[in-house]
């Protein structure tokens, strides 16, 4: 019997008109220490979900997207806040999360980044808090709130190290003048994580990647107490060529 | 050794009814003729909303179709869910009673809690508590099935005294099993005296310091039922060819479609941070290095792909490393062709078990077939 398999929608031309040039000469880590990380997740529908995605890849099935806070208090960087929105897809088995929308409290750590992993980030003022009953995510951008998320009912996560997985973000690229999807290469060490349920209060679509994506059934939501380092991508993977038959592909350095 | 069918019906795109039935239909001719070649069980997984991956959501009623097709071969449940918002334990009791009933008292009673986001949230059941269900249940599913009268206040249920009725075939009670994927359960399987069925898939020698630990434990179990079942079966594939190459060619075919069935589902560790879900489930296995993507993925060394004078050899591996019963998944999403995977299991019947002694005798006629 022969399958249809189910890939995404949307054309390459879509994504090479916004992708950023990388370095993939930048191989040195970067150790960010005490980063406060917020990690929310909401199904969305299907749908819209296959016409965001590029047909090299599959969606996560329930469709779904996962919004990251990222505030940072110190370290190599400096102080900075940044968030980003991603819908959870798959090249092959490893769950990751591509970037419909990224946003930062400073234009040279959103230059850093986009200079590493191809993050398109737009500069907005990055919100995160943990309080004694709720964690909140808001960004404001010119004055406008295109989010505002929050977590209530924590409780503690214990083994956290193997409990909590973040999928790698994939944001568009251009890797040697090649237009390619390229994976963020990150390493989390967990000192305290609590976990609670997610909620929606201001979610604008359009600013978020796209109109019709509409968080709708709550996941989960962390708030998490860890030491980042940053490594310089990995893999990378094509927009149109389906996963069979390529998938992650390890970068040539 | 034995050897069993494991079952998932993965269903290709486009989902029309005519697809379906055909998935459905295939593998209980091929349960029957299993039966007839000497298999001694044939088992299903129970798993809801899984596009593709699975589309068994209703395994007591496929177990109970091959039931009045075949005589001998086991019926496993592998495995029912023991989560409140899936299913009651009095329906789980009655149903595998039920079947017992129905096939002289061929039933292997599997548990186990689902490990996919795609379920639990699709029935909104709490994980955090899954564990805890199943413990619970598997406490009071023998009770009901070995008292005549029966009843209980537990954490998540409270029922009073009543007759679950019917009561198994089997005297006790069927043999009692628990899936295990993350490292830990089968500890959990041996404390409570039921076998472990390992749904892992793993290089045979990665598996050989859990089987130790499982025999060890086992040792000073208390049993949640009247016995211990002190078994290891391990879930494998089977695609048997006189043509070596052309079998580990379609092996590999079939293992890269599981991956893409499975990868799409969306484990509970994915999506809920939880101590009692670290485990990635069925995918860590089939991904021998998480960082090799994009590289030539070798599939794990046990897998049953290959001549018979291959198979032999490896069936030999896992006997040495202690299982007792490999169940294959003989097909992933119709990819190899019913007939093809018919003869694959004649072949495997007629060259590999006879060198294995305690598998069941085949009718003659159906191993001399084709």
């Amino acid at each position: 019997m022969k399958a249809e398999l189910l890939y995404g929608q949307r054309a390459a031309a879509d994504y090479c008109d916004r992708s950023p040039a990388i370095d993939v000469s930048l191989t040195e880590e970067v150790a960010l220490q005490n980063v406060q990380v917020h990690y929310a997740l909401f199904e969305v529908p299907m749908q819209v979900t296959l016409e965001c995605l590029p047909a090299s890849l599959h969606p996560a099935i329930p469709a779904h997207l996962g919004m990251t806070f990222w505030r940072c208090d110190s370290g190599p960087l400096g102080a900075f806040e940044c968030a980003w929105v991603g819908l959870a897809c798959r090249t092959g088995i490893k769950p990751r999360h591509l970037i419909q929308a990224a946003y930062v409290t400073r234009a040279d750590v959103g230059d850093w980044l986009q200079h590493r992993y191809g993050f398109d980030f737009q500069l907005a003022d990055v919100h995160y808090r943990e309080t004694y009953d709720r964690l909140q995510g808001r960004i404001l951008h010119n004055g406008h709130t295109v989010l505002d998320t929050v977590t209530t009912q924590m409780q503690p996560v214990v083994g956290a190290s193997a409990a909590v997985k973040y999928s790698p973000a994939l944001n568009p690229a251009r890797v040697n003048e090649q237009s390619l999807l390229v994976q963020m290469e990150a390493s989390y060490a967990f000192k305290r994580v609590i976990r609670g349920t997610p909620q929606v209060l201001t979610f604008d679509a359009a600013a978020l990647g796209d109109a019709r994506i509409a968080p709708q059934y709550p996941m989960s939501g962390t708030h998490a107490l860890v030491d980042i380092t940053l490594h310089a991508p990995r893999f990378t993977a094509d927009f149109t060529l389906p996963a069979e038959q390529g998938g992650a592909q390890k970068i040539a350095r | 050794m034995k050897f069993g069918l494991f079952y998932e019906l993965s269903t290709p795109r486009p989902f029309t009814r005519e697809t379906q039935k055909a998935v459905y239909e295939n593998a209980i001719a091929q349960a029957v003729l299993a039966d007839e070649l000497g298999f001694s069980s044939v088992w299903c997984v129970e798993h809801h909303f899984l596009e593709e991956y699975s589309h068994a959501s209703c395994p007591d009623m496929f177990l109970a179709a091959i039931a009045r097709e075949t005589t001998q071969i086991r019926l496993g449940f592998g495995i029912a869910t023991c989560v409140p918002a899936l299913h009651h334990p009095i329906r789980l009791a009655e149903k595998a009673a039920f079947l017992d009933m129905l096939s002289g008292g061929r039933v292997e009673f599997g548990t186990g809690r689902s490990s996919t986001w795609n379920e639990l949230a699709g029935f909104n059941a709490g994980v955090d508590d899954t564990k805890r269900n199943w413990d619970e249940y598997c406490r009071v599913i023998p009770q009901m099935w070995m008292n005549e009268r029966y009843g209980y206040a537990g954490t998540y249920h409270t029922m009073p005294e009543r007759n679950v009725l019917p009561k198994p075939w089997q005297d006790p009670h069927p043999p009692l099993w628990v899936a295990v994927t993350g490292h830990g359960t089968e500890l959990d399987a041996a404390d409570r005296g039921m076998g472990a069925l390992i749904l892992s898939i793993a290089d045979v020698e990665r598996n050989i310091p859990r089987f130790e630990a499982y025999r060890e434990r086992v040792k000073k179990c208390e049993p949640v039922g009247a016995f211990v079942n002190d078994q290891i079966a391990v879930a494998n594939w089977l695609f048997c060819h006189q043509d070596g190459s052309y079998a580990r060619q379609r092996g590999e075919e079939m293992v890269t479609i599981f991956g893409y069935m499975a990868g799409q589902t969306v484990e509970i560790s994915e999506a809920y941070p939880a101590s009692n879900y670290t485990a990635i489930g069925l995918l860590g296995s089939l991904r021998p290095d998480p960082h090799s993507a994009g590289e030539h993925k070798l599939p794990p060394s046990g897998l049953c792909f290959g001549d018979p004078a291959t198979l032999i050899d490896t069936v030999r591996r896992w006997e040495a490393a202690g299982a007792d019963q490999l169940l294959f998944m003989v097909q992933a999403r119709e990819t190899i062709a019913h007939e093809e995977v018919m003869d694959s299991l004649r072949l495997f019947a007629r060259e590999v078990m006879p060198h294995f002694s305690a598998h069941r005798p085949a009718r003659a006629a159906a191993v001399g077939a084709r």
